[in-house]
């Protein structure tokens, strides 16, 4: 059949309904997720950009336009970027423990001997307690006149005084590291885990048989198929690292001094303490800037470690 | 004058006395109509509907939530109608009534709100001296029993100059804070202010006495001043015994510039620490001089607890309750652990060239949001009366009347339970010092909070803390809109 200019053009109409009702079918679909998104997300962060350029008070009769004068006061202040390097320091510092202790936590539990269901369950006991509560927990523990941790280490001939673990800058940001390692390191031990699980045995008796090593074994066989593993732990602890509060709040207050400060109390000081929410959504923006070329990194790696989870 | 008399006399059309009957008749028909708007407006305000019942926001353990808990029976009783109350602790309770306040919501009909608060709240808190001042709303309110120290300091401000400090009087007048243009923002339900916990049994034990004599030549008793106060507390301390002279409450928080803030105006500092023209009044040679001591007596005689460093004051109380100290300076009364046999009395802090213990006070008040303002404002005159505090006093309520005081040294129960506590935390109020009035002062306060760990540590000298905190505070004053005068 010879097909006529007419009955092509009448076609296209058709084709393109067709189009469209898909299309809108598709949205609809899509319509409440993007209603969540919005309502949730990215109105929200429109706010925030939009505050950040005024003087906001809430409890005053109004606000005023101040442009970029918020911006310039949270990046002028020296304290701001002692406090964000403060936070990367802590980030680093924890995760880096975490992937480390997790890692051979996971190595212990996967040699499935009799006591590793008890240990498992033992371990991931951190994991259940509110932050909040570790951190008054730890600083009872912690406490130099009446706490445990400096009894046992002058009776057992360590220490010969107290050490005021939360009145000295170093020892603080120790209890304060140590309070995430220990909180989170089974976080770690957990994924991981489930990581050495799916490691195939094959490669690892012909590769015993070659004449490898346990060491040889780790590095050359385990190691890359955990990659895609650790690269998930990663990204995960990095993120909720960088998003630690309550614990901090607790342990030191940013004390002593300002030494334990990090960006989020000084986000809390200024919103919910000053109520200067101009400054609060300026240094707010700054640090999702910031956040936002850290995560960049991140998903580049777990997108190359994680390849081989496709294959 | 005279002949301007004169013209009118002329000008003026004679007054009948038909006519001034008239004018007389108009002008008492005019009184009585305006007495009997007035009366009416009164009665409109006193007949509002009374409510099912009221919300009220409350502090935890701050302004002793306990005591409001076990009126509310009480209250239900006198009032008619009940209070839904809401406690919470500082920190979530300062968050919770700014978000209320600054949404515009109506839900808490009563706040309680500490000093520090109220400059920035100022235009959300309803003032109340109209109803104060209607004697068919406040009948019963004997508003000059308030210790007129803690009313003025805590409850009247200037609303649109927040910073401004009434006049201070001898006697609570109404009708004077009116015509000076300020307003009455609440009713002072708890005092807090620093005062001197001592170990009785310790100090009255005469081999301790004797012993301190032969060492000092003088008796031993609670410290009248600073020197005594290092005295007796390096006398206490053995640490080899696990006990201290004295506790401070030198770690990162508001505590530390209460603690710095009571021994600058001991050593003749102004303890407002920001005076009236806007400057930061603590850099100073009495500054310097009270943080010196101050770090002294942790580092260099060594008289308080391992931690003081990181101790606030819930802190101290516990080391001071488990036996660790001899005294201990707080905001509460305190009692030993039962494994600690002794008894606890109290003194007011020591006095050096002056006396100023950190004082602040809680007050009820309206919220201006509210859909049920007379009957708030009726509910805070009950929780706030003499009868009500009196009773309150069982339950560790620091009163804010003086004829309360009186009930309490009166009162034997009083004195078993408690000792000398209300006769020391009357006394103690009648000389405290309060804060600067800054809608900023929560940075202000953490940057002496600070300035004091960093000396207490020996991260900084009294002198480079105290000057680093002063430039912080110019800094946040002008960033606040306060111009030095």
């Amino acid at each position: 059949m010879i097909e006529s200019p007419a009955t092509r053009e009448g076609g296209r109409p058709q084709g393109r309904l067709a189009l469209s009702r898909a299309a809108a079918m598709g949205w609809g679909l899509l319509s409440p997720a993007l209603l969540i998104l919005f309502v949730m997300a990215i109105a929200p962060t429109i706010y925030l950009v939009y505050v950040s350029f005024r003087h906001e008070n809430l409890l005053g009769p109004g606000s005023t336009f101040v442009g970029v004068q918020n911006f310039i006061r949270v990046l002028s202040d020296s304290d701001n970027w002692a406090d964000a390097l403060s936070t990367v320091e802590f980030v680093v510092l924890s995760v880096t423990i975490e992937i480390g202790l997790g890692l051979g936590l996971a190595l212990l539990l996967n040699r499935r001997l009799p006591e590793t269901n008890l240990l498992t369950a033992l371990f991931i006991l951190p994991l259940g307690i509110a932050p909040v509560v570790s951190a008054l927990v730890f600083r009872v523990l912690l406490d130099p006149a009446y706490g445990w941790v400096d009894y046992y280490l002058q009776t057992w001939g360590i220490i010969a005084d107290p050490i005021d673990w939360l009145g000295n800058p170093g020892t603080a940001w120790l209890a304060i590291v140590g309070l995430d390692v220990w909180q989170w390191t089974p976080f770690v031990t957990l994924i991981l885990l489930a990581g050495l699980s799916g490691v195939p045995s094959e490669p690892k008796e012909a590769a015993a048989l070659d004449g490898a090593g346990p060491l040889r074994l780790f590095w050359h066989i385990t190691l890359p198929f955990l990659r895609p593993f650790i690269a998930i732990a990663l990204a995960l602890r990095t993120i909720e690292a960088f998003k630690t509060f309550g614990s901090i709040f607790v342990l030191t207050t940013g004390g002593p001094g300002t030494s334990t400060e990090v960006i989020n109390l000084d986000l809390y000081r200024i919103a919910l303490q000053n109520f200067d929410i101009g400054a609060a959504a300026a240094l707010g923006i700054v640090f999702l800037l910031f956040l936002s070329v850290i995560m960049q990194q991140l998903l580049k790696v777990l997108g190359d470690n994680t390849d081989i989870l496709e294959d | 004058m005279g002949k301007k008399s004169n013209e009118i006399g002329r000008g003026a059309p004679e007054l009948s006395r038909r006519a001034l009957l008239k004018s007389s008749a108009g002008l008492a028909g005019g009184a009585f109509a305006v007495s009997i708007m007035g009366a009416a407006s009164s009665r409109a305000l006193a007949a509002t509907t009374q409510p099912s019942s009221l919300n009220m926001l409350y502090a935890t353990s701050e302004a002793d939530s306990d005591a409001i808990k076990a009126a509310l029976p009480d209250f239900k009783t006198a009032m008619g109608f009940d209070i839904n109350l809401d406690t919470m602790p500082y920190n979530a309770l300062q968050q919770k009534a700014f978000a209320e306040l600054a949404s515009g919501s109506s839900f808490y009909d009563i706040m309680i709100v500490d000093t520090p608060w109220m400059p920035a709240l100022t235009n959300k808190i309803e003032p109340i001296t109209d109803m104060v001042l209607d004697s068919a709303l406040s009948g019963d309110l004997d508003i000059k029993d308030f210790i007129p120290k803690v009313f003025f300091d805590t409850a009247v401000y200037k609303r649109d100059t927040s910073n401004l400090h009434f006049d201070k009087s001898d006697v609570v007048d109404p009708a004077a804070i009116k015509a000076g243009g300020f307003e009455i923002f609440g009713l002072p339900m708890q005092a807090n202010v620093l005062t001197l916990a001592y170990r009785k049994d310790l100090f009255e034990d005469p081999a301790n006495q004797k012993a301190y004599k032969e060492k000092t030549g003088k008796d031993l008793a609670p410290p009248k001043d600073w020197d005594e106060f290092a005295a007796v507390a390096e006398f206490f301390t053995n640490a080899a015994q696990r006990r201290w002279g004295t506790t401070l409450m030198a770690g990162a928080g508001d505590w530390a510039t209460d603690d710095f803030k009571t021994l600058l105006a001991g050593f003749g500092g102004d303890g407002h620490l920001v005076n009236d023209k806007f400057e930061a009044a603590f850099d100073s040679p009495e500054g310097v001089r009270a943080l010196t001591y101050y770090v002294d007596l942790i580092n260099k005689k060594k008289v308080t607890p391992p931690g003081t460093t990181s101790a606030s004051w819930d802190n101290v109380a516990t080391s001071f309750s488990d036996g660790l100290t001899a005294m201990t300076m707080n905001y509460h009364d305190l009692s030993l652990s039962p494994n600690v046999k002794g008894t606890v009395a109290y003194a007011t802090v020591p006095m050096g060239k002056s006396i100023g213990p950190h004082f602040g006070t809680w007050m009820l008040s309206v919220n201006s949001f509210s859909k049920n303002k007379e009957w708030a404002y009726r509910a805070i005159q009950w929780f706030t009366s003499a009868a009500t505090q009196t009773k309150a006093l069982a339950h560790q309520l620091h009163p804010t009347r003086a004829s309360v005081y009186e009930n309490a040294a009166k009162d034997p129960a009083i004195s078993q339970k408690f000792g000398n506590f209300y006769d020391i935390l009357g006394k103690s109020l009648a000389v405290g010092v309060g804060r600067p009035r800054l809608t900023n002062y929560g940075d202000v306060d953490r940057s002496v909070w600070v300035a004091v760990n960093n000396a207490a540590r020996g991260a900084a000298t009294p002198e480079a803390a105290l000057k680093a905190a002063s430039g912080q505070v110019r800094d946040l004053l002008a960033q606040a809109g306060y111009k030095t005068l």
